[in-house]
């Protein structure tokens, strides 16, 4: 039976100029002992959708219409006292960044046992047992010492398993779970899913996981909501979605996911999603949608049963497991994800060698105060060697931490390495005079992943794309101006945005300029930094489009930077995978993400949610524990101290060694293939 | 944690040493040098003459700078021969009494300020936070003395239940001894130091309204008086310590205003009354005392908050 | 080639920053009631005299303490016989000229030492910022009242001990922007491009540490306003002929009490409603520069 019911749900949000229509009549329902996915790109009002539940709408917000059925009773009707008990009681959210939810001033303990403090009354020591109980139940290490720690003394994994904790100590019937993973490492996001996994059978309570990565809704959930622009616009069973999904949208969505790429090419919807401040008629994705008719632009599209699946499943199940969508020219062929990822590139063996790292070493004073000696040093890149052919992109894989952007910082010259050889073009830059290494950085630029920030907010788009010609000295301004212009069209934008300032462009766009900018010198190597990470997956294939596009165009060769191993796996020739400061393993990216052989690295492939229900999460390699220090990092192999496989021996050094892929392991997971 | 309290040791002394430093370099480019300022215009060339030489202001610069910390460290702050006795005699008969107006009115406005700006911020940009942006920006606008002298209309023409005048006892003990002519200068300054801390809470409350942390409280189903009294009102108020020390010299300022105004016997009115008459030993004696004061005030304020607040202490105790 | 997806057009004009920012002040309607206080009590000092001629100079003794209303005398006289309403006018002048020039003089100054020592770095940031923090240990009134025990205070002595001493809040203002502005991305992008320090400086640090000097040094001109008045009030403002809101506040204490309300209130609501109005001013423009920089 249902626990939590949306009936016609409405919510607005009041700002300054404006009201926003953040919900509009979403209905949703919750099982008891069921996990519920919710999935949609920013904007699309899934957070709205659970902080309304929650009664925690941002200032402004306020619900409109409808009702919110928990077990039976609107809480919308509920006094206000009796309002807190539920969603105190009844309810436990789980907010996405840990780093912030919970009070910086206040003992773990104390936060995590505040629930039952107030409602049910526990006296202070009582409170603390159940606090350290809880702890215990949710993989904390040392629960009777963290319990009177300060949040800031715990890591980012740690942190969300208090929160989650603060959630569970009062047994709740549902749990909100509002992107938990999302600030989080992938190895971490694996641990955290499977915890909330557990806990939901042990505690057997409904879950609502909100997220934006369809990999981790396919892989935890029974069923899925799918919201566009402040609607339900498809739900159903994850098997059935991710089987034959009916709405527009929802197909779009996945054929925009870097794994379903088929012969080097992501479907990218174009445009943007509509402003929720204006009135909107018809399908509200009919803009961006290649099947859309008049009929689309005018009628209002409810979500509709499909028949046909419901007649099928009436035997069996009711009706809330049907299949529902709003959309007037659905989907009728079958979709697949295509479990394979682009197709390996050409790149010719015999392109010349653009850029060539050896041993590249980088070390920063930690913490100094400026007050006597400084505690250590951060080992951020310890001896790292590759080669980036012409023509070909080399993908970086580690998490945080793992010092991938400081090499890409190094390579584009922006910090002096402490040893170690960068060679570009046959020219070793830390032997360069002023005036070369001045014109060295025409040979390589940088994107950023945030081009806002990289962006002078008080300069217009034409300053801005014209000061790396103006540095360095390329052609009069009449030139530059055709320069810019070409520029823009090889991005895609028209010349209008020559005079608007960067707050004036959406996330997709400002990265469009960006690559305009770091192309502006025709440089033979961009080193981009997770150039795609910050946008939601339709404008993520746009621009991974446009890169591939101007790779072929241009010749580029690119150093791809990422946390996102799907995403490399689609952008790169090759992999390097990185590991506090190292390079554990480097080869053809189809070998590395398929064949694996450093422990790490298919720990790290393992703990990727696949957006394929089917394909059940792997054998258990998932590493524990946490990542060390880079100021006293481990010995030796520096995954040592967290790898199943580790012996003795592994407190020597390994050498990367072997033929096209390499690998810095004793005991690695494979032979390496031969091609 | 000793070793931050060490490093801002360190650096309280450096910034003392370069006020003496200050204070020096004023005494030295006095017109007609420190002689004639301290003795006086009708000074006859030897009495100037003896003078330097005893004071050793005949010797090279730095020497005498050295003399001059020498004299600081022993509590020789110099000797005003208008008052006919020395500077650490005059000022410590005053010193007192403008402390008891400082704290008084400081404890005033903090306990004053602290509600008003939580109001504030948890009513943002409703009435109560207009009305109270309104008057504090008004009382922030006002010159302090024509802000005294409402008080003293008020209080003790239209309404009469306040003496216009302070206290005039000469002991600290004579002053308590007439509490109720402390009421005014006390509430004067209270004023002003209220308009410039309830702004400074409401923004640091307001800051943490919105953090993420509050959303976590509240979705535990507490009351709304129990995420900003239990969550919020520690965090928001922690930051107001360090305010205490930054606000120091403004309210030793205001002091030297009220004191002259209500014509209290502080230090305010000493420094006031010898800068009318020229006579520099006080002022400068008053002027690195006050500074001393102020440097030492901020620097037990900072220690303050590390020592409440787990994020500085515990970072504070590690590095 | 071109892209293959086609971005969607903004349809919102193309508007110039400087058009956004008037927008965004304009919303603030305490902004605009800031700038009329200013322009009307601007006008009343500068302007007025050339309409209402009073002679401000020589003292009338026939003719002290006038009421408001006598004939040729609206607002009255004072103790001397100037009349009261001229004589707001000519003290608005000293008050809004000295108010001014040492705010910016303060903002100028303090500017320039803050950048160096944000820029500089290391030994001479630690040594520029400790000068700061001693002179800061001072309190202001002390210092000023030294400075004016020492030389006569003239209207432009006035500017120069105030300006000399008020340039310390925006130095610490200056140096932290800087610092934080050195490590934005977009000056490292510029790095990356081959761009030198001094372009950092010129192209990115200055036109985005404009704002808050800017709104820095509103608050900096209310602020030498008061220290005028408090400075007349300590009787080491400008001696007479010469006239300014604080002193003729601070003269018309004395004669509260003999019933002449006329040559305390005028001086009083007038210093209350500049420095509010600089206030407001600064308010709106720090709406200006912090609001359009936002994202949408």
């Amino acid at each position: 039976m249902s626990l939590l019911r949306l009936v016609d749900l409405s919510t607005d949000i009041a700002l300054r100029r404006g009201t926003v229509h953040a919900l509009d009549q979403v209905n949703l329902e919750v099982r008891q002992g069921e996990t519920l996915g919710i999935v949609g790109e920013s904007g699309s009002g899934k957070t709205m959708t659970v902080l309304s539940i929650m009664g925690l709408l941002p200032p402004g917000g306020q619900v409109v219409g409808g009702q919110i059925l928990f077990d039976g009773r609107d809480l919308r009707s509920l006094p206000a006292e009796e309002l807190r008990r539920v969603r105190g009681v009844e309810m436990g959210m789980v907010f996405q960044d840990p780093l912030t939810s919970l009070n910086p001033t206040m003992r773990i303990g104390a936060q995590v046992a505040e629930p039952l403090r107030v409602h049910q009354g526990l006296s202070k020591a009582e409170a603390r047992e159940r606090a350290i109980e809880i702890l215990r139940r949710v993989g904390m290490p040392r629960p009777d010492k963290i319990v009177d720690n300060y949040p800031h003394q715990l890591s980012g994994g740690m942190r969300q398993r208090v929160v989650i904790a603060m959630a569970l100590i009062r047994s709740p019937r549902l749990l909100i779970a509002d992107e938990p993973t999302t600030a989080l490492d992938v190895t971490t996001q694996r641990q955290i899913l499977e915890l909330i996994d557990d806990l939901r059978e042990e505690f057997k309570m409904a879950v609502i996981l909100v997220t934006h990565d369809l990999g981790v809704i396919a892989s935890r959930a029974d069923r899925v909501a799918v919201m566009y622009a402040g609607r339900v616009v498809e739900t159903a069973t994850t098997a059935e979605l991710f089987r034959s999904p009916r709405h527009r949208y929802t197909q779009a969505l996945m054929n925009a996911l870097p794994e379903s790429a088929t012969d080097g090419r992501l479907y990218s919807i174009p445009g943007l999603p509509p402003d929720l401040s204006r009135p909107l008629t018809g399908c509200r994705f009919a803009p961006r949608c290649r099947f859309a008719t008049d009929e689309c632009r005018t009628t209002d599209v409810r979500l509709i049963t499909d028949v046909a699946a419901a007649a099928e499943a009436r035997s069996t199940v009711d009706a809330a497991q049907a299949h529902q969508f709003a959309c007037l020219h659905p989907v009728t062929e079958a979709v697949a994800i295509a479990g394979s990822a682009a197709a390996p590139r050409a790149v010719t063996g015999k392109a010349d060698t653009i850029l060539s790292v050896r041993e590249l070493v980088k070390e920063y004073e930690a913490g100094g105060d400026g007050f006597g000696r400084s505690p250590g040093r951060v080992s951020a890149v310890a001896g790292v060697s590759f080669d980036v052919k012409a023509g070909e992109t080399l993908g970086i894989v580690g998490e945080s931490g793992c010092g991938k952007s400081t090499v890409g910082r190094l390579v584009a010259g922006l910090e002096t390495p402490t040893g170690g050889q960068i060679v570009i073009d046959g020219t070793d830059i830390a032997g360069l005079d002023r005036r070369a290494r001045h014109s060295m950085h025409r040979q390589v630029q940088l994107m950023f992943q945030d081009s806002y920030a990289a962006m002078n907010p008080r300069m217009r788009i034409d300053a801005i794309l014209a000061e790396p010609l103006e540095i360095q000295q390329v052609g009069d301004s009449a030139a530059r101006r055709n320069r810019i212009s070409q520029l823009l069209d090889q991005v895609g934008l028209s010349r209008r945005a020559l005079e608007r300032y960067p707050h004036e462009f959406s996330g997709g766009q400002l990265q469009r300029i960006g690559l305009a900018r770091s192309l502006a010198l025709e440089p033979r190597l961009i080193v981009a930094d997770e150039p795609v990470s910050a946008l939601d997956v339709s404008i993520q294939a746009q621009v991974l489009n446009l890169m591939r596009d101007l790779q072929t165009e241009l010749g580029l060769s690119y150093v791809f930077i990422s946390h996102d191993l799907s995403v490399v796996d689609y952008m790169a020739d090759r992999i390097g995978v990185m590991y506090l400061g190292k390079l554990v393993e480097v080869g053809p990216a189809r070998e590395v993400v398929r064949a694996a052989r450093h422990p790490y690295t298919q720990a790290l492939i393992d703990a990727v949610p696949s957006p394929d229900p089917s394909h059940s999460p792997g054998p258990s390699t998932a590493i524990r524990g946490e990542l060390p220090s880079a100021v006293n990092p481990p010995t030796g192999c520096r995954f040592r101290t967290r790898c199943p496989l580790a012996q003795d021996i592994c407190a020597t050094e390994p050498p990367l060694q072997g033929g096209a892929h390499q690998v810095a392991c004793h005991f690695p997971l494979r032979q390496e293939s031969v091609a | 944690m000793a070793r931050y309290l060490l490093m801002r040791l360190g650096q309280a002394l450096v910034i003392v040493i370069l006020v003496t430093l200050i204070t020096f370099v004023i005494l030295h480019f006095l017109p007609g040098g420190a002689a004639r300022a301290i003795l006086g215009k009708e000074a006859t060339l030897e009495q100037i003459a003896a003078f330097n030489h005893e004071m050793g202001y005949d010797r090279p610069l730095w020497e005498q700078y050295a003399l001059y910390l020498q004299r600081l460290v022993r509590g020789d702050l110099g000797y005003s021969f208008q008052l006919n006795q020395s500077v650490a005699e005059a000022i410590g008969q005053r010193l007192p009494k403008t402390m008891l107006l400082s704290l008084a009115s400081t404890l005033l406005a903090v306990v004053v300020a602290i509600p008003l700006g939580v109001v504030q911020a948890v009513r943002r940009n409703k009435w109560p936070d207009y009305t109270i942006n309104a008057a504090s920006l008004l009382a922030y606008a006002t010159p302090i003395f024509f802000m005294g002298l409402m008080m003293i209309i008020l209080f003790s023409q239209v309404w009469p239940i306040l003496p216009p005048e302070a206290p005039q006892g000469f002991t600290l003990a004579e002053v308590l001894g007439d509490p109720a002519g402390l009421v005014l200068p006390t509430l004067t300054l209270a004023i002003l130091t209220v308009a410039v801390y309830s702004r400074y809470v409401r923004s640091s409350m307001v800051d943490n309204l919105n953090e993420n942390y509050v959303r976590t409280a509240r979705s535990k189903g507490l009351s709304e008086g129990r995420v900003i009294v239990g969550h919020t009102l520690r965090n928001g108020l922690f930051p107001v310590i360090t305010l205490l020390g930054m606000y120091l010299p403004a309210l030793f300022s205001g002091a030297l205003v009220v004191e002259r105004l209500f014509n209290y016997p502080g230090m305010g009115l000493l420094f006031w009354q010898s800068a009318l008459k020229r006579d520099y030993p006080i002022l400068l004696g008053v002027t690195l005392l006050i500074s001393v004061a102020t440097v030492l005030g901020a620097l037990v304020a900072d220690v303050l908050y590390a020592a409440v607040d787990p994020r500085v202490r515990l970072k504070a105790g590690r590095s | 080639m071109t892209t293959t997806t086609s971005v969607q057009e903004d349809e919102a004009p193309v508007r110039a920053m400087w058009r956004q920012g008037l927008e965004v002040f304009c919303e603030n309607r305490l902004a605009l009631v800031g700038v009329a206080i200013f322009a009307l009590l601007a006008a009343f000092s500068f302007l007025g005299p050339i309409f209402y001629h009073t002679d401000q100079v020589h003292t009338d003794l026939a003719k002290v303490f006038l009421s408001p209303g006598t004939a040729g005398h609206p607002l009255g006289t004072d103790g001397v016989g100037y009349d009261q309403l001229g004589r707001l006018m000519v003290g608005g002048q000293t008050s809004i000229v000295v108010g001014l020039a040492a705010g910016l003089l303060a903002t100028v100054v303090g500017t320039v030492w803050g950048a160096i020592a944000g820029f500089a770095g290391g030994w001479a940031d630690a040594v520029m910022m400790r000068v700061v923090d001693a002179m800061m240990s001072i309190p202001a009134l002390f210092l000023f009242m030294l400075m004016a025990s020492i030389v006569t205070p003239t209207v432009p002595m006035l500017i120069v001990i105030i300006g000399a001493f008020a340039w310390l809040g925006p130095a610490r203002l200056v140096r932290g922007e800087a610092l934080t502005l050195r490590t934005r991305e977009y000056v490292m992008a510029m790095r990356g491009m081959g761009g030198t320090g001094g372009r950092a400086v010129r192209r990115h640090i200055i036109p985005n540490a404009i704002g808050t000097v800017t709104v820095n040094a509103t608050f900096q001109i209310a602020d030498a306003i008061l220290y005028v008045a408090y400075l007349s009030f300590l009787g080491l403002g400008v001696p007479p002929p010469a006239a300014n809101w604080g002193g003729m506040l601070s003269d018309g204490l004395s004669d509260t009490f003999s019933g002449h309300w006329w040559l305390l209130y005028p001086p009083g609501i007038a210093i209350i409603l500049i420095v509010l109005a600089f206030n407001f001013i600064g308010d709106g423009l720090r709406d200006v520069f912090e609001v359009r920089l936002r994202r949408r």
